[in-house]
């Protein structure tokens, strides 16, 4: 039995000339591509007095956007809007846009992990990094980190967590499924480890890109 | 958001630039960008690069019935997006003008054209067809969107295959991939279009323009051909006036191009399908340059997961066990119950209106409830406040012992809920009519 | 005076009632607003349930149809929820195409031969949507009789003989309970519009009857530790028990008949 773990992650930034942060994600076989505008203009009617509006929108590969979609950007959104600092740039507009490249299980986890990075690529102020992280838990109650399209569909239950940098604690939680108490709190464990690795992975990423030597 | 619109110094300058025979970045007039063709793990995914300009097409397919007018035929559709992170101006909602002019030109070039040969796509005449489904994105727009669309979409149906299928009778068998290997389509030609941009009334013409020449041009020309040199589809758009010779010329040019970008899409066609056979790792994840100071890659990570259960049972003992006290909920009427302290919502007017009534399902009732519910609270359904509302007195009454310590607690934050203002003057005159009852029992 | 105070610093006026542990409204932090549940009101549908949670009032009608089923579970009826935000109920919706907030919410409710199309419709906005539909969903479902289904011999189609009447087989009582968190220290259970506008995070989790979690859904919002995370649902685990005594109470009612 393999032991829990995450798939190959890889990342390339500012692979678009045209938004102000873009990212390319890549957990395994599943790829998505953020694009950052921001802040910039806004229409009157959506101006908020004292912060910015953050819009966030998901774009499937195939077909138009359903409402499984509408779902998935409102958790981004509400994980991104308490991170970045919106009182610091009020009447205007933080537009993240989610491209999936390929779905190849732990979508959600790597939408959030896309969404950071752009962010950061953009040069957005946030007040931590966060990332995403899916467990999965089959039938035995046995758990897996980072699934695949094929480990998702069999399980019984599919946790995706965003876990802030500053202590590791719990920004968003989506779940399908049933699962007790003590599974949860085992996930939640898991997954606070694995970000810990992912956080690394920002840290490694950025120093090379910006490092002098 | 909007798009910064030009400045006249620089509409200036990149026209100059065109009248001299130089190009802001340094090719000739006939050169193209360079082109980088990657395929995905899935089949029928591929992202082109034309320059910076980046296209992504994916191509899926469905067993559906025919239309009526070609039972024999399958069905092709088309769709190209302009994704929101292409572009500041790019917004979804109603389609622009361009993303219309993008489509048609495209159904044009790949449906008119019969690249594909939809007789193949049958399965059962008349019954079920295969339609082929080609959604192209582009994410980065930095002019030419139409020869990069179109790459992207020839080279995605080319490297597309779909499941296996056989026909026994009445009965059809999809296979699956591991059962068969999927089956190519069978493409007649690949039609690629190739664009013109034409500047001062003509004189000047440029192939494969950026973003910054396309907003300086005058107008387009699209030729779309295959490399055999048999023109697929020609648009000329922005009402320039081309001679007869300036059309020929631009022909034989496209020839050429198209000639070397088809050679192009089938040499990664083959280099793709070679790495698959050898079994090696394939997909966009390998496509990932390791030089590149903006990209890394880290191997797979074992999470070590071994003191998780013990650190989980921690919080779980250290936090409170879920109390056990219940209330008991009290039973209103024939299917309605309701338990629970706090405020008590604002359609207990209600009930206190019906202490008289009996309780009773008739309809005849329900007019009398209706008209006596509160003017902000009517709803079209008369017949659910029979049921819904009608109290025991006698339940009132147990209620208005637990509800006694409520009144002052909410007397003293009376002025606070806004929603409550206006009610609580009018729920004094309930709560003394109860009081009343109480006394005559 | 107060009112005034209250609408020129809400989140000052809301934080002296937290420090004493107790809210505008008189209830405690873990206290829930009355909660009121009827079922079989809507007498053309198949069956419904109208719930009311303090002020915030939702009513679910269901209605059972022949459909052909999905092609990947060929043997298993399905539901279809759709929940409708109105401004009949706020006027923080505005009419047309359902906004995101009921989109996520009939997103959040699927997630629980014969299709049952469950319309919910919430008739006052008082904060706490998700908990009310939740309960008045189940409820309703629980008040369905299906008529029974005979396949002809001769036609070979199916007749529906609406004499007999069955109960639908319901596995899983889920009930969901909703947090708000405000000021990111207080969590407060059940929170009314205001507290929903004031707040820094929000919290829902649906539990079942054997204390397992269906669902737990958190977007963004001040992040919580694992502990406080725990607290949270072990006030779920017992409200659900309540809720659960209030439903069957509410049935044996209408069973008695």
């Amino acid at each position: 039995m393999e032991e829990p773990g995450l798939r190959e992650i890889g990342c390339e930034q500012s692979p678009l000339s045209r938004p102000d942060g873009s990212a390319t994600f890549m957990q395994g076989d599943t790829s998505v591509l953020a694009g950052v505008y921001g802040p910039a203009e806004i229409k009157f009617s959506r101006e908020i007095y004292d912060k910015s509006t953050v819009e966030v929108m998901v774009r499937p590969k195939v077909g138009l956007p359903a409402i499984q979609e509408k779902n998935q950007e409102q958790l981004i959104r509400e994980t991104c809007e308490s991170v970045i600092l919106g009182t610091l740039h009020p009447r205007t507009s933080i537009t993240i846009v989610l491209q999936v490249i390929n779905d190849g299980g732990s979508l959600l986890a790597c939408f959030l992990n896309a969404a950071c990075m752009g962010m950061m690529d953009a040069g957005l102020p946030m007040r931590a990094m966060f990332c995403g992280v899916t467990c999965v838990l089959d039938s035995d109650g046995q758990l897996t980190i980072d699934p695949t399209t094929k480990e998702q569909k069999e399980s019984r239950a599919v946790l995706t967590f965003a876990i802030e940098s500053t202590e590791k604690r719990i920004l968003t939680i989506s779940s399908r499924g049933v699962y007790s108490t003590a599974e949860l709190q085992r996930c939640i464990a898991a997954a606070q480890l694995s970000a810990q690795k992912i956080f690394h992975f920002y840290r490694d990423s950025a120093k090379r890109r910006y490092s002098k030597s | 958001m909007r798009e910064t619109p030009l400045s006249s110094c620089e509409r200036a300058f990149l026209l100059q630039a065109i009248t001299d025979k130089k190009r802001v970045d340094g090719r000739q007039t006939y050169d193209y960008r360079n082109i980088k063709i990657t395929f995905g793990t899935e089949y029928g995914c591929c992202i082109v690069e034309l320059g910076k300009t980046r296209v992504l097409g994916q191509v899926s397919c469905e067993l559906v019935a025919p239309k009526m007018n070609r039972p024999t035929e399958g069905i092709l559709f088309f769709n190209l997006e302009l994704s929101s992170m292409a572009s500041p101006a790019f917004e979804t909602g109603r389609p622009s003008e361009l993303l219309v002019k993008l489509n048609r030109l495209l159904e044009r070039c790949l449906r008119n054209s019969k690249c594909i040969d939809t007789e193949s796509l049958c399965v059962q005449a008349g019954e079920k067809v295969w339609q082929i489904r080609v959604d192209l994105h582009l994410l980065n727009h930095e002019g030419n969107i139409m020869d990069a669309a179109s790459i992207a979409a020839v080279a995605a149906l080319c490297h597309f295959r779909r499941p296996d299928v056989s026909v026994q009778g009445e009965e059809v068998t999809v296979y699956s991939p591991e059962e068969r290997d999927p089956v190519p389509l069978s493409m007649h030609h690949m039609p690629i279009c190739v664009s013109f941009a034409f500047f001062q009334q003509g004189t000047f013409l440029l192939v494969d323009p950026s973003e910054r020449e396309e907003r300086v041009m005058d107008g387009l020309l699209v030729i779309a051909m295959n490399k055999h040199r048999e023109i697929c589809t020609i648009q000329s758009s922005g009402g320039i006036m081309l001679l007869k010779e300036q059309v020929l010329r631009c022909s034989k040019v496209a020839g050429v191009k198209v000639a070397e970008i088809t050679e192009l899409i089938q040499k990664a066609l083959e280099n793709d399908r070679k790495i698959r056979k050898e079994g090696g790792k394939f997909g966009f994840a390998e496509s990932l340059p390791d030089q590149k100071i903006t990209a890394l890659k880290i191997e797979k990570n074992v999470v070590d997961t071994s003191n998780v259960k013990d650190k989980a049972e921690k919080i779980i003992s250290e936090s409170q066990p879920p109390s056990d006290v219940v209330t008991k909920p009290v039973v209103r009427a024939v299917g309605t119950a309701q338990i629970g302290e706090g405020i008590e919502n604002t359609w207990g007017e209600l009930e206190e209106e019906e202490d008289e009534e009996e309780e009773d399902e008739d309809d005849d009732d329900a007019d009398i409830v209706s008209t006596s519910i509160e003017s902000d609270k009517v709803t079209e359904k008369p017949a659910k406040k029979t049921s819904a509302d009608i109290v025991i007195s006698d339940s009132e009454e147990e209620d208005v012992v637990i509800l006694q310590p409520e009144p002052q607690a909410k007397a003293s934050s009376s002025q606070a809920p806004e929603e409550d203002q206006d009610k609580s003057p009018v729920r004094k005159t309930p709560h003394s009519k109860k009081k009343k009852k109480r006394s005559s029992h | 005076m107060a009112a005034g105070y209250k609408t020129v610093e809400p989140l000052e006026y809301y934080r002296k009632f937290l420090k004493q542990s107790c809210r505008p409204d008189g209830r405690g932090l873990s206290e829930f607003r009355i909660t009121t549940i009827n079922v079989g009101s809507i007498t053309t549908a198949d069956g419904s349930a109208l719930v009311k949670l303090g002020n915030c009032t939702v009513i679910c009608g269901i209605k059972a149809e022949f459909a052909n089923p999905a092609a990947d579970a060929p043997d298993k009826g399905y539901i279809v929820p759709n929940v409708d935000l109105t401004p009949l109920c706020s006027s923080r919706f505005r009419p047309g195409p359902p906004g995101e907030e009921a989109q996520v919410a009939s997103q959040f409710i699927a997630d629980l031969t014969w299709v049952l199309y469950c319309d919910l419709i919430c008739l006052d906005y008082d904060g706490n949507l998700l908990d009310a539909c939740v309960c008045a969903l189940v409820a309703a479902l629980r008040n369905v009789q299906l008529p029974s289904v005979k396949i002809s011999e001769d036609t070979g189609l199916a007749q529906v003989d609406l004499s007999t009447k069955s109960p639908l087989k319901i596995l899983k009582k889920p009930v969901s309970t909703s947090f708000a968190v405000l000021d990111d220290t207080y969590i407060v259970v059940d929170p009314t519009d205001e507290e929903e506008s004031l707040a820094t995070g929000l919290l829902t989790v649906v539990t079942d009857e054997d204390g397992k979690l269906c669902t737990i859904r958190k977007p963004g919002g001040s992040s919580l530790s694992a502990e406080r995370l725990q607290e949270c649902i072990s006030r779920a685990v017992s409200r659900h028990k309540e809720v659960q005594a209030l439903l069957d109470e509410v049935l044996l009612s209408v069973k008695t008949l």
